[in-house]
C-alpha cells in the first residue's frame, strides 16, 4: 500500500511516521527547502526561534502529540514546565500593571473573586464536568454566571494564548473540552531542542521505515478517479497512491481537486469551507541577558491591552539560545478587525512588554505576525470539519482538523490519531 | 526581489537572509544591504518574494 503526504508539517510527518511504521510505503512533497511548517525552529543570531509554535506541548510529557510520538518511537524528550503564572495589577481595580503587579498560580486563579463567586467556582468546577454547559461562547457564559470583569479577562488572555482567539469566538462545548483535557492529559511541557526536536526526531522515524521526503516540491493537483484520490502532479509528474493525506487545510485541499468537486453532490462541503476562518496571532521574540518570566511555565497577562501570555522556554532547554541568555516570546491573538492595522497591534504588543517587564534589559529579536495564508490556525478551534473529505481516500490533517478539545498541536495530534483510526481501524 | 502583498509578516526570510538584509514588522522590506542572492524566496511559505529572472 502506497500513502502520499501533502505538506511536511507537524500533522503530514505525525501520519507518515504512524503509517510508515505499519508498513505503507509513504512519499511526502513539501513545497519549502525545510520541513516542519509552522513548528520547526528558525535559527536567528544564535537563538532558535520559531517558525510558529512557542516551543510548548500544551500537555507536555501525559498529552496526546507525546503519545502519538512515543507510539511511533520517535526519540524525543518533553519535560513538564513549572506552573502557569497570572500576573495581576497589586489591586484588582488598576486597568493595568503600571502601578505594579504580583503573580499568582494559574490553579488559584479564583483568589481575586468575593467570597460569594468563589464558592460558585467552587461548585461550578464540580457540576460542569458532569453536566457540561453548551449552546453559547465562553463570555456569554461568563457574563450570566458571574459579575466579575476579573474572569472575562482571564477567558480572554487564556483563549488568546491557547487559541488565538477571544472568549465570546469561542463556542462552550469546545472551552469545557479543552478543560477536560487539561484534567485528562495535565499542563505544558517543553520539547528538548524546541519544535524541531520534535520533527528531527518524526523525520528519523518517516526515514529508518523507509519513507522518502521530497523538499522544495510542490503538489499541483490531486487525481480523482470515481470519487477516490488515486495520485497526484508534482514536478510534471504522477505519483499513484492508494491513500492520501494532505497538511494543508481543507481549503487549499479542494483547491488542489477542484475539477473532480465541480460536482454538484459535493456543495455542502464546499459552503461549509467558505466558514472556516484562520485564527490570527503575533509572536515578539525577546533576547535577554537575565530571566524576563523567571520559570518555565506560562506567564498570563490579562491586564495588558493585547498580550496574551509570555514563555521562557530557556529554562527547560537553554540551548534554545546563546550562553547565558534568555529567549522570552509573547503571543497575542488579532482580532479579525484589526487585521488590517497590523502595525498598530504590533505596537500596542511592544507597549504592553515594558508595563509587563518594567526595568528590565532585553532586545526585540523579531516580530512574526500569522494570518490569512499562513495563520495561527488554518480554522478557528471548535469549528473545524474533522478529518474526512467528500472524496475517499483523501483525508486532511494538521492544524485545519483537528480534534476536540484539543488546544494547537494537541488538536493536531489528536485529529491525526483519529484519521489513523480510520485508516487503520 | 520584491515583497507583494501575500506577505503575512512571518519572519521566516528574516531568518535566512544571509546579509541581514531583510527587516519585519507586520511585513517584510528589503533593506539596502540586499545583494539579491533571492534565497529569501525559498523558504518563504506563501509565495510573497517575486524574483527578477
Amino acid at each position: 500500500m502506497k500513502a502520499i503526504i501533502i505538506g511536511a508539517g507537524l500533522g503530514g510527518l505525525l501520519s507518515a511516521a504512524k503509517l510508515s511504521q505499519v508498513g505503507y510505503q509513504v512519499e511526502i512533497f513539501e513545497r519549502l527547502p525545510i520541513t516542519g511548517g509552522r513548528f520547526t525552529n528558525l535559527n536567528y543570531r544564535g537563538f532558535q526561534l520559531s517558525s510558529g509554535a512557542l516551543h510548548t506541548l500544551p500537555h507536555g510529557p501525559t498529552g496526546p502529540l507525546t503519545q502519538l510520538l512515543k507510539e511511533v518511537n520517535a526519540d524525543v524528550q518533553i519535560i513538564r514546565s513549572d506552573q502557569p503564572t497570572i500576573r495581576m495589577p497589586l489591586e484588582k481595580s488598576n486597568p493595568n500593571y503600571r502601578k505594579g503587579f504580583k503573580d499568582i498560580f494559574f490553579n488559584k486563579f479564583f483568589t481575586p473573586l468575593s467570597n460569594k463567586d468563589r464558592l460558585k467556582i467552587a461548585l461550578l468546577i464540580v457540576s460542569t464536568r458532569k453536566n457540561r454547559p453548551s449552546g453559547s461562547n465562553l463570555k456569554a457564559w461568563i457574563i450570566n454566571q458571574f459579575k466579575d470583569e476579573w474572569l472575562l479577562k482571564l477567558a480572554d488572555s487564556f483563549c488568546g494564548w491557547s487559541l488565538s482567539l477571544k472568549s465570546d469566538n469561542v463556542p462552550l462545548e469546545e472551552f469545557f473540552e479543552m478543560i477536560e483535557n487539561m484534567y485528562r492529559f495535565g499542563g505544558p511541557g517543553v520539547p528538548i531542542g524546541g519544535c524541531k526536536g520534535v520533527i528531527d526526531a518524526l523525520e528519523a522515524v518517516i526515514i529508518a521505515n523507509g519513507g522518502r521526503i521530497y523538499n522544495k516540491t510542490e503538489v499541483s493537483k490531486i487525481i480523482v478517479e470515481n470519487g477516490r484520490a488515486a495520485g497526484i502532479f508534482a514536478g510534471d509528474r504522477v505519483y499513484e497512491a492508494n491513500l492520501i493525506i494532505s497538511n494543508l487545510g481543507h481549503a487549499a485541499t479542494a483547491l488542489l481537486c477542484s475539477e473532480a468537486l465541480l460536482d454538484k453532490t459535493y456543495a455542502s462541503y464546499f459552503k461549509m469551507l467558505e466558514l472556516l476562518k484562520p485564527s490570527a496571532g503575533i509572536k515578539i521574540c525577546l533576547a535577554a541577558d537575565e530571566p524576563l518570566v523567571g520559570h518555565s511555565g506560562i506567564l498570563l497577562t490579562p491586564y495588558a491591552k493585547r498580550i496574551n501570555g509570555i514563555n521562557e522556554v530557556t529554562h527547560v532547554d537553554p540551548n534554545l539560545a546563546p550562553p547565558g541568555k534568555h529567549l522570552t516570546m509573547s503571543h497575542q491573538h488579532i482580532a479579525p478587525e484589526n487585521l488590517k492595522n497590523l502595525r498598530v497591534e504590533i505596537e500596542l504588543g511592544l507597549e504592553d512588554l515594558k508595563e509587563i517587564f518594567p526595568g528590565k534589559k532585553y532586545k526585540v529579536l523579531l516580530i512574526q505576525s500569522y494570518h490569512d495564508g499562513w495563520p495561527v490556525n488554518r480554522a478557528a478551534s471548535g469549528l473545524d470539519p474533522g478529518n474526512e473529505t467528500p472524496i475517499l481516500e483523501l483525508y486532511v490533517v494538521g492544524d485545519g482538523a483537528k480534534g476536540k478539545g484539543g488546544i494547537e498541536i494537541e488538536g493536531v495530534a489528536l485529529g491525526v490519531a483519529a484519521t489513523m483510526t480510520k485508516i487503520l481501524g | 526581489m520584491k515583497i507583494n502583498d501575500n506577505c503575512v509578516g512571518c519572519g521566516q526570510c528574516v531568518s535566512f537572509c544571509n546579509q541581514g538584509a531583510i527587516e519585519v514588522k507586520g511585513k517584510a522590506t528589503a533593506t539596502a544591504a540586499c545583494i539579491g542572492c533571492d534565497i529569501c524566496f525559498l523558504y518563504c511559505p506563501v509565495k510573497a518574494i517575486e524574483v527578477s529572472v
